[in-house]
């Protein structure tokens, strides 16, 4: 560019130097004024302001040249610069040209690209807008079936719920449900839904009604699949808690349920309204234990289903109770039914006793026959076994009730016996009945059972005791069994008709049979009779045994008696007591036919121990009637009045006495220790005073021995003033004599009958002796007169007496003889003892010792003193 | 227990040892049958209320013991009975054979009017009779008894037996043949209702005029 600005003409070739530095010369003189754009400068203006004033030709003549040349300088120059310009020029004229074209082919190729993008473009963007239609179709098509899928499965909703609950498969029946009830929910847009839901709600209703059903079967029959469905199927509900307290209700109401069904087979006409007392109370005495036990049967299906029940839910819920330990509500609400479990156990028992107890308390139990009722209460046992099991329960309501029915039952089944009693001891012949001089109260077949507590006396206490203890365990495990799936009851054996009552107790078998066959038959196929054998005399039967037929069936009830009482060892006592009254009516009967004919005045047959027993058995007279006194009793002096009978009914009961005392060791272990005295009390003072009844019931025939009134004409005939010592008896002792040989031949006569032993002949014979001392004595006493000589004949006469009755009697000494000897010779006391004498002998009666002191006291003084001594003892 | 009744029967089962007596009882009163019983001691008893005819009537069953042994013992139960069975075994002829003697003594010891009925048991043993039907029924027909051929065991007869009988005795009472009221007919009259019998008077006992204080 500068050069541009240079001079123009500066760079012409043409030129020469010379020309060229004038030429520049003329360049530099030309004003820069010139230079300027033409537009802003006027070269002519400007020459013509630059003309001086003055103006010659000249002057323009020059100036004119030098304007000339500046001109042809300046054209020549610029002229000189275009030409040297020019190749430049066109250069980059070409270089443009090129330039033009390469952008022009660039266009195209533009041009072009940009149509095949858009055709690509075009082409890509519609394709992508049809997939997308498409899917979203599907998508729309896809929910709508959906949901049409959803409505068809929520219409055939009832159909597999029912069809779920058929396969027991309740979880999954709720589950349905509840999912569907929420599908259904979600889908409120449809106008069908609504209907639906409500159809819904309906089927849940109904299989939760259903589920309640089902859950009211358990209670029947606990199936631990079925329950755990059904448990399952109520968490999902949410009403675990609920159900509980429902099937709770299901059992109370199973338990009167079962109950109801159980008697109502037993009753014609049952309506629904029939209350189940009114039942009961109809039920046939002959079908009441095989209701019982049909009744105790069916609750406890109940009791095992709830039993089961238990034990699953302790099981389950234990193991589940690891797993979620921050869920507190549940834990809680397990919980508690934990403890509602376990108080049902108790409240069901409650429930089943109170059943069973008005089952028992309506049907007359004390009609039933004795085995039936065995049997009722061994089902009562069983029952209350099985309490235990069940809740621990003592069954204290039960076992109450069982005693206080039992005491009621003993009591009216003991009426009857004594009514027998009665009837066998008013029939009854007073004859011996043949019995082997062995036979004891064991050998009776009611007694079989008992032998073992007999033999070996140590083992006595502790086989009784042990079992007892060891039983119990072994029941409980042995009902726990029941309490297992099994379609087995406890009761079941009551249904065999060949159960022994041992069976049903539980008890000991009966020990050992080839033991047993050993003794059994003594009595019962052996023969034991005495027929054969030749009888001996009376004073060598040391041990014979006289039992009637009548006391051989009060051992026989004693034996049933102790075995009710071994089937309820609560009671034992109360049975005890009543076997008692038994031998006390035999005691009181005994007493009363044998002693009524007693004709002499007595205070010293009867010992004051009889005395209390009699006092205390004439109070049978208030519950009981008294037999009627045999009327086909012979009583004649051939038989010395009765005696034989009299003998029999006496040993008879002095028999059963001992039988009684052989019982005692074993009645002592079956009564609590503190009863034992009861027992000791009534051996003591009842048992063993039976001996002292042969007093007076032999003294009846004994009194008629010697006829009293002539043997007392026989001694007022003697003269007892004599002088000396007669060497002869006077002549009523051999009257006396003779009749005593009458009677002990007679009384040998008996022997043939009633095999007598020593104790009853010198019982009979002491009794003569008694008799005949006091005769001797009130003879005497009549003597008002008698002297030192009339004393020796008395004496003489008694000694006489004595000796001949020793000889027939066999009685060595005679017993009471003191009683006459001490009265004759007191006639010899001095006046000091004899007022002693007078004043103690109280067993003389006043008579006879106004009549001695009458014969001994020569002095009057003496005797009126003496006499006086007798009326203060008389007044005191 | 409260038991009302119109009549009360003294009733005898007697026979021979061995011949089913204890059995046909046991089974009247309701008694299982026990296959091997043993012999009766002395005498057992058992009652029972039937209706006879619209009449509720007390039979009082004295089971005797056939061993001879005890007839000394049974026989004091014999008087005043008004009816019986007289039992032989249809398997036992030594049984049968006794009967005359059986009969004799019931006659005798019990009244002239005993109503007996001869009862053949056993029958169930069919195969070890030994006493045929006709020959027992021409024995009762000679001796005026009633006759039945029963079962113990099976339970054939027994209640049938008990129950002619009584059904006889009844039949005598309505036509006056036998009075209730003679003392020893074995027949006394019920009150209808539970009749306690009256207590008898204890005698009392009368010192006797002998003078004498024992």
């Amino acid at each position: 560019m500068d050069s541009r600005h240079a001079p123009p003409g500066v760079n012409s070739r043409s030129l020469t130097a010379a020309q060229s530095a004038a030429e520049l010369e003329v360049l530099k003189q030309i004003e820069n004024v010139y230079f300027s754009p033409p537009n802003e400068f006027d070269a002519a203006r400007y020459a013509l302001n630059h003309v001086p004033s003055y103006t010659n030709t000249d002057d323009i003549e020059q100036m004119f040249t030098k304007l000339k040349r500046q001109q042809q300088v300046v054209s020549g120059k610029a002229l000189h610069l275009i030409s040297q310009q020019r190749d430049n020029c066109d250069k980059e004229f070409a270089e443009i040209q090129n330039i033009r074209q390469q952008l022009t082919t660039t266009l195209n190729t533009c041009r072009q690209a940009r149509e095949n993008l858009q055709i690509a473009s075009n082409h890509l963007t519609i394709s992508t807008f049809v997939i997308l239609a498409n899917v979203r179709k599907k998508q729309i098509i896809k929910s709508v079936l959906k949901s049409l899928d959803l409505l068809r499965s929520l219409r055939s909703v009832e159909k597999d719920v029912a069809e779920l609950l058929n396969k027991k498969e309740y979880y999954s029946a709720i589950e349905l449900i509840l999912k569907s009830l929420k599908a259904a929910s979600n889908h409120k847009e449809y106008t069908c839904i609504a209907d639906l839901t409500s159809r819904l709600e309906d089927t849940l209703d109904m299989t939760e009604e259903k589920l309640d059903s089902v859950l009211s079967s358990i209670c029947y029959s606990f199936d631990a699949s079925v329950f755990s469905q059904l448990k399952r199927a109520y968490d999902l509900l949410g009403k675990t808690q609920a159900a509980m307290e429902q099937l709770h209700m299901h059992y109370s109401s199973a338990v009167n349920e079962s109950a109801f069904e159980a008697v109502k087979s037993f009753v014609d006409n049952v309506s629904m309204e029939t209350k189940f007392q009114e039942m009961c109370q109809s039920v046939p005495t002959n079908k009441a234990p095989t209701c019982l036990l049909n009744l105790c049967e069916k609750l406890f299906l109940v009791m095992r289903s709830y039993y089961i029940l238990v034990n699953w839910y302790n099981k389950n819920e234990a193991s589940s109770n690891s797993g979620n330990v921050c869920d507190i509500e549940r834990n809680v609400s397990r919980e508690y039914i934990k403890q509602k479990l376990k108080g049902g156990l108790i409240r069901i028992w409650h429930d089943v006793q109170s059943k069973v107890s008005m089952f028992l308390k309506s049907s007359g139990l004390e009609e039933y026959p004795f085995e039936k009722f065995i049997q009722m209460l061994g089902i009562l046992r069983k029952l209350t076994q099985v309490a235990e099991v069940f809740c621990g329960d003592t069954s204290d309501l039960l076992q109450d009730f069982i005693k206080t029915q039992s005491v009621a039952y003993i009591k009216n089944y003991h009426k009857g016996r004594m009514e027998e009693l009665k009837l066998f001891l008013e029939n009854e012949g007073w004859e011996q009945c043949p019995v082997k001089s062995t036979f004891t109260v064991l050998h009776l077949q009611e007694f079989k059972q008992f032998k073992k507590y007999f033999k070996p006396k140590t083992d006595i206490g502790k086989s009784s005791q042990s079992s007892s203890s060891v039983h119990s365990l072994d029941d409980s495990v042995y009902i726990a069994k029941y309490f297992g799936q099994t379609t087995r009851t406890p009761f079941e054996i009551f249904r065999n008709e060949n159960v022994t009552n041992d069976d049903i107790f539980g008890l000991e078998p009966e020990s050992d049979v080839s033991e047993e066959s050993d003794d059994e038959p003594d009595e019962l196929k052996r023969d034991f009779v005495e027929d054969a054998e030749v009888k001996e005399s009376p004073s060598k039967v040391s041990n014979s045994v006289i039992v009637t037929n009548t006391t051989l069936s009060v051992l026989r009830n004693c034996g049933q008696y102790l075995q009710i009482s071994r089937y309820l060892p609560q009671i034992a006592l109360e049975v005890i007591m009543l076997m008692n009254q038994l031998f006390d009516y035999y005691f009181f009967t005994v007493h009363l036919f044998f002693t009524s004919d007693l004709e002499v005045a007595s205070s010293t047959l009867y010992t004051p121990k009889l005395n209390g027993v009699l006092k205390r058995i004439s109070t049978l007279e208030d519950n009981f009637a008294i037999p009627k006194l045999p009327e086909n009793l012979e009583k004649t002096e051939a038989n010395l009045h009765g005696l034989s009978e009299r003998i029999v009914g006496v040993e008879s009961l002095i028999f059963l006495a001992k039988q009684f005392e052989t019982l005692h060791p074993y009645l002592e272990t079956i009564v609590a220790q503190h009863q034992r005295m009861i027992l000791e009390h009534f051996r003591d003072n009842t048992l063993r005073v039976v001996g002292d009844l042969r007093m007076p019931a032999y003294m009846c025939s004994a009194s008629k021995a010697v006829d009293a009134r002539s043997a007392l004409i026989g001694i007022s005939q003697v003269r007892w003033d004599v002088k000396t010592v007669a060497g002869e008896h006077s002549p009523y002792v051999d009257m006396i004599v003779r009749k005593i040989q009458v009677f002990a031949l007679r009384l040998e006569n008996i022997s043939q009958k009633v095999t007598l032993n020593i104790d009853i002949v010198n019982g009979i014979w002491g009794m003569v002796a008694k008799f005949i001392v006091h005769l001797l004595v009130e003879g005497f006493s009549n003597a008002s007169k008698c002297s030192n000589g009339g004393r020796g004949l008395m004496q003489l006469d008694y000694r006489q007496l004595f000796v001949k009755l020793e000889k027939i009697s066999g009685l060595k000494p005679i017993p009471y003889q003191d009683y006459v000897d001490r009265y004759v010779k007191a006639y010899y006391l001095p006046r000091d003892e004899l007022e002693v004498f007078v004043r103690d002998r109280t067993e003389y009666s006043n008579k006879h010792l106004i009549t001695l002191v009458g014969c001994a006291c020569e002095n009057k003084r003496d005797r009126q003193a003496l006499l006086g001594v007798l009326e203060g003892r008389e007044g005191s | 227990m409260t038991e009302s009744y119109e009549y009360l029967f003294k009733f005898l089962v007697i026979g021979s040892a061995g011949t089913g007596k204890s059995s046909l009882l046991n089974n009247f009163i309701g008694n299982k049958f026990k296959e091997d019983r043993c012999h009766t001691i002395g005498v057992e008893f058992g009652s029972k209320i039937v209706n006879i005819g619209g009449k509720s009537t007390k039979l009082q069953i004295w089971d005797t013991a056939g061993q001879e042994r005890f007839r000394s013992v049974t026989r004091s139960y014999y008087r005043g009975a008004a009816g019986a069975l007289l039992v032989y075994d249809t398997t036992s002829r030594d049984s049968y054979n006794a009967l005359a003697n059986w009969l004799r003594d019931a006659r005798t010891l019990a009244s002239p009017n005993i109503v007996i009925l001869l009862v053949g048991n056993k029958k169930d043993l069919e195969e070890s009779r030994e006493v045929t039907f006709s020959e027992a029924s021409q024995f009762a027909q000679d001796n005026e008894l009633m006759f039945l051929e029963t079962s113990a065991k099976t339970g054939e007869n027994v209640e049938e037996a008990f129950l002619k009988c009584s059904k006889t005795i009844l039949a005598k009472i309505e036509t006056g043949e036998l009075d209730p009221e003679r003392i020893g007919s074995g027949i006394q009259y019920g009150t209808g209702t539970a009749k306690r019998i009256s207590a008898p008077k204890r005698p009392s006992r009368t010192p006797s005029d002998c003078a004498c204080r024992v």
